[in-house]
């Protein structure tokens, strides 16, 4: 197993892993589970990290040993091809020297040549020896025992080179040798034809320790240990360096030879592959500690995301409970105007739903149609940068069936986290119920004043009665009384005085009643003086303010039309000011209606039909509003009669009133397509007046 | 009993000519009147009467009482009147204005005489007002007569008033005698003094007397 590959789909069975994990919290937040899976994943981690470290071990044990195979199948094939030459060494010998002296010389240099020769012999066909050299470089080999004991693996070898005709190797065979020691050896026969002829033999005797020290030694006697076995595995020869407390490595191989088969052992003590017994491993462990680190950051990491991911859904649904329970409306907007966010509360203002205003621009769904213009500029101003008041300002808004009402909006700067603006953040909140709640107040305040002008009005009368029947009780009874008086002739003589100062008292009595009926009627001539020149457009202007107020509520466009160079009226200004104020209410209240559009209240100045000594203004209030109903219109001037709930049915027959004393006359009439127009008239200002200083 | 020279008619408005004029007509109709003009007036006159003997009261009378006046009205002055009781010794007839209509006939529920409104038909209320006075003398005759009686009933002996109420069971003497243990001689003795101090001829009529004050 590659560890280099392994990393990385390692990593991704860890993320692989941790999403589960996280997928898993997500469901079911099972803490025992949980932890029984992070134990599991651990030792998992351990587990894997364990056959890694084993595996790199193994690894490190199976290169150590193939690099031993190697060397002992090196060494093998060095002993064939050393002793191969060694063959043709003495197959030179028998070719180039026949004669004993020359061979002797020879075998004598060949002798010291190589090292691991311990005797050469030149026997005849019968194994008679007919010459022999012993290694000068040691003792004679077969010096303790006679050659003649010991020919047997010769002899046999001999008789196995004669049938191969070629050389033949002898089975080992142990030699004994001074002070207790001994040595195995074995003997290479090579026979040595003449024309087809078989006529001797040479042998060789090798000494198997000096073999392995010789041949192999050098290059690998330093780390191993080099030996031939019997096929049982007892050793023949050994040699090399002993290393104890080693982890020991043993390789075999066969050294098959014509005669003979030994196996070459090597056993090499090497260092134990400890846990951290080179580059490798290290690697895997100091990654595997890195991993686990990793691991172990991940997990906290991961702990720490819960718990902020917990805190921000905890934050999130306290945001989206708030936001829920708000009856302000929340509407937010971007740079470019683009509704980005509205709450529920919004939506049901509105009666739209979210989707359908999110991402719409100007004119939004909800703006009255009439006043897409002046909210278009409004929006522009916004977008601009200009903040708004902090306080808020109105408007009015159109629900999904068209209704307005009016709210009050509070808009302040989006900024994100970077501290720039973003947009508008702006709460809305319906006031319609406020102004209904305030129009019920004022309705209810003006029918508290109504009533209590008609409490005036039945006290005046309560007192009027009474000032009236102080005098006329004081009649009565004298009256009375002179009329008992006179019904005694008798005493009519006597009584006469009493009836006198009866009658004087009855004309006093009178005289007082007169006087009250006179102070009723001064009070009523006392607004004739109040009468002065006014330039219509001043009555017109003296009640557009209070008349915008409600215009602007009930969303209608106010006109004035007053024509140039009109005369000065004269009236009385109070009173009116009061009728054209009514009027224009009625008018309004008229157009009241959803399904009136278009609303449009004309105030209207003009000039109407004169004659020398009289010239006239006509005043007009013109509706397009629901018209008057035939049964309505013909009671539309009796005091007391009315089409509104809180109306006292005086208005109207007031304002009759009014222009009559004036002089003038009232009267309405059908707009040609809807609505209503009333029109009213009063004298213009009389030369000799309009000239009276301070009058004009 | 009644005369017109021994009662008053008492007048109570803020109005000077009111009060004159109705002082008028009745000194036509020969009816004595007191007017006052204010209800605070009227109870200075009843409490600044040191003659214990001579208080008006003892006298016949009626009060017109106009219901609005500045101070007490006329229904504050009738609650007092009401509660010290001269209400019931001098009939209270309301005069009202046009408005006060419903609080007259209230006042009357609770025991004034008449209500009048103004301005009003005049020799129908002095007719009231002679009604009026007749009632105060029936009710000042009974309380006189009353207190006669009381103090007649105080001139007996206790032997006298068991007698006397053993007479008005109707016993004959006889039995008298028996149940109060005394002779038949000492009753008539008795008897004849309680006829004698209760000024009456027979035994039916002190029990007529004596059924007069239960």
């Amino acid at each position: 197993m590659n560890i280099l590959d392994a990393r990385p789909i390692f990593h991704r069975l860890w993320l692989r892993l941790q999403n589960w994990f996280l997928v898993q919290d997500e469901r079911i937040p099972k803490v025992a589970g949980r932890r029984s899976l992070w134990a599991a994943l651990m030792a998992l981690v351990v587990a894997v990290l364990v056959t890694l470290v084993w595996l790199a071990g193994r690894y490190e044990i199976s290169q150590l040993q193939a690099a031993l195979e190697r060397d002992t199948a090196d060494a093998v094939s060095d002993l064939r091809s050393g002793l191969s030459r060694d063959v043709q060494t003495l197959q030179a010998l028998q070719a180039q020297h026949t004669n004993l002296k020359t061979w002797s010389t020879q075998a004598q240099s060949l002798l010291r040549e190589n090292r691991d020769w311990l005797r050469l012999e030149w026997r005849d066909a019968q194994m008679k020896s007919r010459a022999f050299v012993d290694s000068p470089l040691r003792q004679p080999v077969f010096d303790r025992t006679p050659r003649a004991e010991v020919l047997t693996e010769a002899s046999q070898s001999c008789q196995r080179a004669r049938r191969f005709n070629g050389p033949a190797y002898s089975t080992s065979y142990y030699v004994p040798q001074a002070e207790g020691l001994g040595m195995e050896v074995m003997e290479l026969c090579l026979p040595q034809t003449q024309e087809g002829e078989l006529v001797g033999y040479t042998l060789v005797t090798y000494g198997l320790q000096s073999l392995l020290a010789e041949r192999l030694g050098q290059s690998l006697g330093r780390r191993n240990e080099v030996s031939f076995t019997e096929a049982d595995g007892t050793r023949l020869a050994i040699t090399g360096t002993h290393r104890r407390g080693l982890r020991l490595f043993t390789a075999q191989q066969l050294l098959d030879l014509p005669g003979n088969t030994l196996v070459l052992r090597l056993d090499s003590r090497r260092g134990e592959p400890n846990l951290f017994p080179n580059v490798l491993t290290a690697l895997v462990t100091a990654m595997s500690i890195a991993l686990i680190t990793v691991m172990v950051l991940l997990v906290k990491d991961s702990r720490r995301r819960l718990k902020a991911e917990h805190d921000l859904a905890d934050a999130l649904a306290f945001r989206k409970a708030m936001e829920d329970s708000l009856v302000t409306g929340l509407r937010a907007r971007d740079l470019q105007g683009r509704i980005t966010y509205v709450n529920p509360a919004f939506c049901d203002m509105v009666g739209l739903p979210a989707h359908a205003l999110i991402g719409h621009n100007a004119p939004m769904p909800y703006w009255p149609p009439e006043m897409v213009d002046e909210y278009k500029q409004r929006q522009a101003i916004r977008l601009a940068g200009n903040v708004p008041p902090r306080e808020g300002f109105e408007s009015v808004f159109m629900r999904a069936d068209g209704t307005r009402f009016p709210v009050l909006i509070i808009e302040a700067p989006l900024i994100n986290t970077q501290g720039q603006q973003s947009g508008w953040m702006g709460a809305v909140i319906d006031i319609s119920e406020q102004r209904r709640i305030e129009e019920v107040s004022r309705a209810s305040q003006e029918r508290l004043q109504a009533t209590a002008r008609l409490a005036t009005v039945g006290e005046m009368a309560s007192l009027l009665s009474h000032e009236l029947n102080q005098p006329l009780a004081a009649i009565a009874s004298y009256a009375n009384g002179s009329l008992n008086l006179l019904k005694d002739p008798e005493a009519l003589a006597q009584s006469q005085d009493d009836v006198h100062m009866a009658l004087r008292r009855i004309a006093e009595q009178a005289g007082r009643a007169g006087r009250v009926i006179n102070s009723v009627h001064d009070f009523v001539r006392r607004r004739d003086q109040a009468r002065e020149a006014v330039p219509p457009h001043a009555l017109i202007e003296a009640i557009l303010p209070l008349v915008n107020l409600q215009a602007r509520k009930l969303q209608v466009n106010v006109v004035t039309r007053i024509e140039p160079r009109l005369p000065a009226v004269w009236c009385d200004r109070t009173m009116v000011e009061q009728v054209l104020l009514n009027l224009a209410r009625n008018g309004m209240q008229a157009m009241d209606r959803p399904e009136c559009t278009g609303r449009v209240l004309v105030l209207q100045a003009k000039r109407a039909a004169s004659n020398a000594e009289h010239s006239w203004v006509e005043l007009s209030v013109t509706d397009v509003g629901t018209g008057i109903a035939p049964e309505v219109a013909e009671q539309l001037f009796t005091p007391f009669f009315t089409t509104k709930a809180e109306g006292m049915g005086l208005g109207l027959s007031l304002c009759r009133t009014v222009v009559e004393q004036h002089g003038g006359h009232l009267a309405f009439e059908a707009q040609s397509t809807k609505g209503t127009v009333f029109r009213f008239t009063l004298p213009a200002t009389p030369v000799e007046r309009a000239t009276l200083p301070g009058k004009a | 009993m009644y005369s017109p020279q021994n009662s008053t008619v008492y007048i109570v408005d803020d109005d000077i000519s009111v009060r004159e004029g109705m002082a008028w007509l009745l000194r036509t109709r020969r009816l004595l009147s007191e007017s006052f003009d204010s209800a605070e007036a009227f109870l200075a006159m009843l409490e600044n009467t040191t003659d214990p003997g001579a208080h008006p009261t003892k006298q016949a009378g009626c009060i017109l009482l106009d219901v609005r006046m500045p101070g007490m009205s006329g229904l504050a002055l009738f609650e007092q009147l009401l509660a010290n009781g001269i209400a019931q010794t001098w009939p209270v007839i309301f005069l009202t204005g046009h408005a006060d209509v419903p609080t007259a006939v209230d006042s009357v529920k609770r025991g004034a005489f008449d209500f009048c409104e103004k301005p009003f038909s005049d020799n129908a209320l002095v007719d009231r007002i002679e009604q009026a006075l007749h009632l105060s003398h029936e009710r000042l005759a009974v309380s006189r007569q009353a207190g006669q009686l009381q103090s007649q009933l105080g001139e007996l002996t206790e032997r006298e008033r068991d007698v006397m109420r053993l007479v008005i069971e109707g016993l004959p003497n006889k039995l008298i005698a028996d149940q109060l243990e005394i002779s038949v001689r000492t009753v008539e003795v008795h008897r004849a003094r309680v006829f004698d101090k209760m000024q009456v001829k027979s035994a039916v009529e002190l029990a007529n007397l004596l059924r007069t004050l239960s």
